[in-house]
């Protein structure tokens, strides 16, 4: 169980513009890494395409040593839908739900919302959301609706979690209190995390940090202390 | 997806109701105006075929012409020259022959019954008021086997007619005409006939004023006798086991014979004509309709697929596939369209039967009369869920089609 990269490579556009250069590394099975470098050097790119929602232009990625290019649109969904969670830069919830019916919105797919309402309302405890739960978006806080993002991508305790930049429009407390919801996940639950971050002090808090100059990796291998 | 497509519509409760209202609005005027034309339209054709005949054998119309004219004053093979050539009518209409067609009616299997008539032009009087009207000589038993006439009797009993007996049954816009009522005692005189009196056994009101303004019915051997002309019949009216059959019939028997056979709707075509327009002014109705609500549904959703990107890119991160998402969209507009269709068949049936009420009392040239035809609502209904339909497939497979991550390099 691992995500492996081989030889990837990704170009956009037409005359072709490389922005990932050819790279090959492992992330391993409840493994937390982090992806940093500065804006522009690929992050996000490398991300989404980690978590099989892009594809490389060359080389190939294996999650579980299944490719996910290869997949059926059933089998790509299916396979979101249970082994990964999303965090995106910004919230993202469903403007019409409340914290509980978005943080159910995974596993009412397969009809299951009922039986992890438990569940999910511990979880809001848990982040510090009891009371919220009838609560539109729109109602909540930046930093209550990422958790509620949060809640949502790991309802279905997936294998995999990305995160893009979860920080990136929170002040620093509430910045906090998200990392330290990750790295619960990764301790309790064994989630293996790719965060995506250009703070050093957050990438710092990964077991492993992948470093990104203009689309190369510089070192992936240096292990930060856990 | 059904949960999250009415938290949709639900989100947006006003664009959702002034569709919502479009699509009811829609229904139910195309309820009402097709209640209204089809109402009309089988009361029309119930007079018509019902109260005419399913097929009528008249008299042909024969017209003098000189050649003929010459030889029956002055022999054959004579050059005659006129100063004024004869012309006009030979003789009033009649049936040469009324045995040798009953025979043959008799003979044909689609015939039902056949009611023998000799119609002349009158002229009814009651005390100093006179009208013009159409007397109708028939032979009461069999009349009332051919056309329903009976069920418009207002008062009286169709059958006092009897053999004979110079009793009569008035249209009651005549009889209102002349200031007569039942009991009282007309006296009707044909062209060259004395006036004789009539007793005025019943009154009958169809809603059509051509026949209450103008018919009386009288036994056929009285019309006969006040024509003076007994025996003549100049019409044999004839109901089929299936009206559907009459004009095929009606051209079967007139195939060489002396008198002119017509069915009921080739008699009436200009009727026929009128239903032709009805039906293309429905059809563009609907047309119009359609496309109105149509184009609705397909903005509004077209609108909300842009709106909601960023939701379908969360949807699809999140294992939701691109099938699911069209439903999303789809059943928007089919909700809307089902709904719109439930209170526009409701409102519009309402619509009717305001107007039903409305028209008891209501007299023109027509009786106001309503369908409540189920195909009418069963079209209403399969029409506008049909063209919600479409018109929710063209945003929803656009939002099918949606990669999540297209979506979130646009939004940035
Ligand atoms: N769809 C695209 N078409 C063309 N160029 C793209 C596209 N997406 C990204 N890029 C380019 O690829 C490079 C890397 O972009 P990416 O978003 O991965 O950077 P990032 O490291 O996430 O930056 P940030 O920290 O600002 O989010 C940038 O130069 C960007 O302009
Ligand atoms: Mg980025």
């Amino acid at each position: 169980m691992s995500i492996q990269v081989t030889d990837l490579s990704k170009s956009f556009g037409d005359p072709p513009h490389k922005v990932l250069h050819e790279m090959s590394f492992e992330i391993k099975n409840g493994e937390y890494v982090s992806i940093w470098g500065r804006s522009g050097s690929g992050k996000t790119t490398l991300l989404y395409i980690l978590s099989t929602l892009d594809s490389p232009t060359t080389g190939q990625i294996l999650i579980d040593g299944k490719n996910p290019n290869t997949m059926s649109v059933q089998e790509i969904h299916d396979f979101r839908n249970h082994s990964i969670g999303f965090i995106f830069q910004f919230h993202y919830l469903l403007s019409e739900l409340t914290a509980l019916e978005n943080i159910l919105l995974p596993v009412r797919k397969t009809g299951e919302h009922e039986a992890l309402q438990d569940r999910a309302l511990e979880m809001m405890s848990l982040f510090g959301l009891k009371g919220l739960e009838h609560r539109l978006p729109s109602q909540l806080s930046g930093g209550e609706q990422q958790r509620v993002a949060i809640a949502r991508a790991l309802i279905r305790r997936p294998r995999y979690l990305f995160a893009d930049e979860p920080t990136g429009n929170l002040d620093s407390k509430n910045g906090e209190i998200v990392m330290a919801l990750l790295k619960e996940a990764n301790q309790t639950w064994g989630t293996s995390i790719v965060l995506v971050t250009h703070e050093r002090t957050y990438a710092q808090q990964a077991h492993r940090r992948i470093e990104l100059i203009d689309g190369r990796l510089a070192s992936h291998d240096a292990q930060i202390s856990l | 997806m059904l949960f999250l497509a009415f938290r949709h519509l639900i989100s947006r409760k006003k664009q959702t109701f002034f569709i919502l209202l479009g699509v009811t609005l829609g229904t139910m005027v195309y309820i009402f105006v097709s209640g209204m034309q089809l109402g009309l339209r089988e009361f029309i054709i119930e007079q018509l075929v019902e109260n005419d005949a399913h097929l009528k054998v008249s008299g042909r119309e024969e017209w003098i012409e000189p050649p003929a004219m010459a030889e029956a004053l002055f022999g054959p093979n004579k050059v005659v020259s006129w100063f004024v050539p004869p012309a006009g009518k030979r003789d009033e209409e009649r049936i040469l022959y009324p045995q040798g067609w009953i025979e043959r009616l008799r003979r044909t299997p689609d015939v039902a019954a056949y009611s023998e008539q000799m119609v002349i032009q009158v002229i009814a009087a009651k005390g100093a008021v006179k009208s013009n009207a159409t007397l109708v000589g028939v032979v009461p038993d069999r009349q009332r086997q051919v056309t329903i006439i009976e069920k418009y009797i207002t008062d009286g009993r169709y059958t006092d007619i009897g053999q004979s007996g110079n009793r009569v049954v008035v249209g009651d816009g005549l009889l209102k005409k002349m200031g007569g009522r039942l009991g009282d005692t007309l006296l009707i005189g044909g062209t060259g006939s004395k006036p004789t009196p009539f007793k005025v056994a019943a009154v009958f009101h169809l809603g059509v004023q051509q026949f209450d303004d103008n018919f009386i019915y009288g036994a056929l051997r009285d019309v006969q006798q006040l024509n003076g002309t007994p025996g003549r019949i100049t019409h044999i009216a004839v109901r089929l086991y299936d009206v559907t059959q009459a004009a095929s019939l009606a051209n079967y028997l007139s195939v060489g014979a002396a008198d002119k056979v017509q069915s009921w709707d080739q008699a009436n075509q200009s009727f026929l004509q009128l239903f032709q327009i009805q039906d293309l002014f429905r059809i563009m109705i609907t047309v119009g309709i359609l496309v109105i609500a149509a184009f609705g549904i397909y903005n509004v959703l077209t609108i909300i697929v842009n709106q909601k990107r960023r939701e379908i890119a969360i949807l699809r991160s999140l294992g939701y596939t691109p099938r699911e998402i069209m439903s999303l969209f789809l059943i928007q507009g089919l909700a809307i369209g089902v709904v719109g269709a439930f209170f526009g068949l409701g409102f519009g049936y309402g619509a009717c039967r305001w107007l039903g009420i409305w028209g008891e009392n209501f007299s023109g040239h027509f009786k106001l009369t309503i369908s409540y035809e189920p195909s009418i609502y069963v079209t209403a209904f399969a029409m506008a869920t049909l063209s919600s339909l479409v018109a929710g497939l063209i945003p929803a497979v656009a939002a099918g089609r949606m990669t999540p991550i297209d979506i979130i390099r646009q939004e940035g």
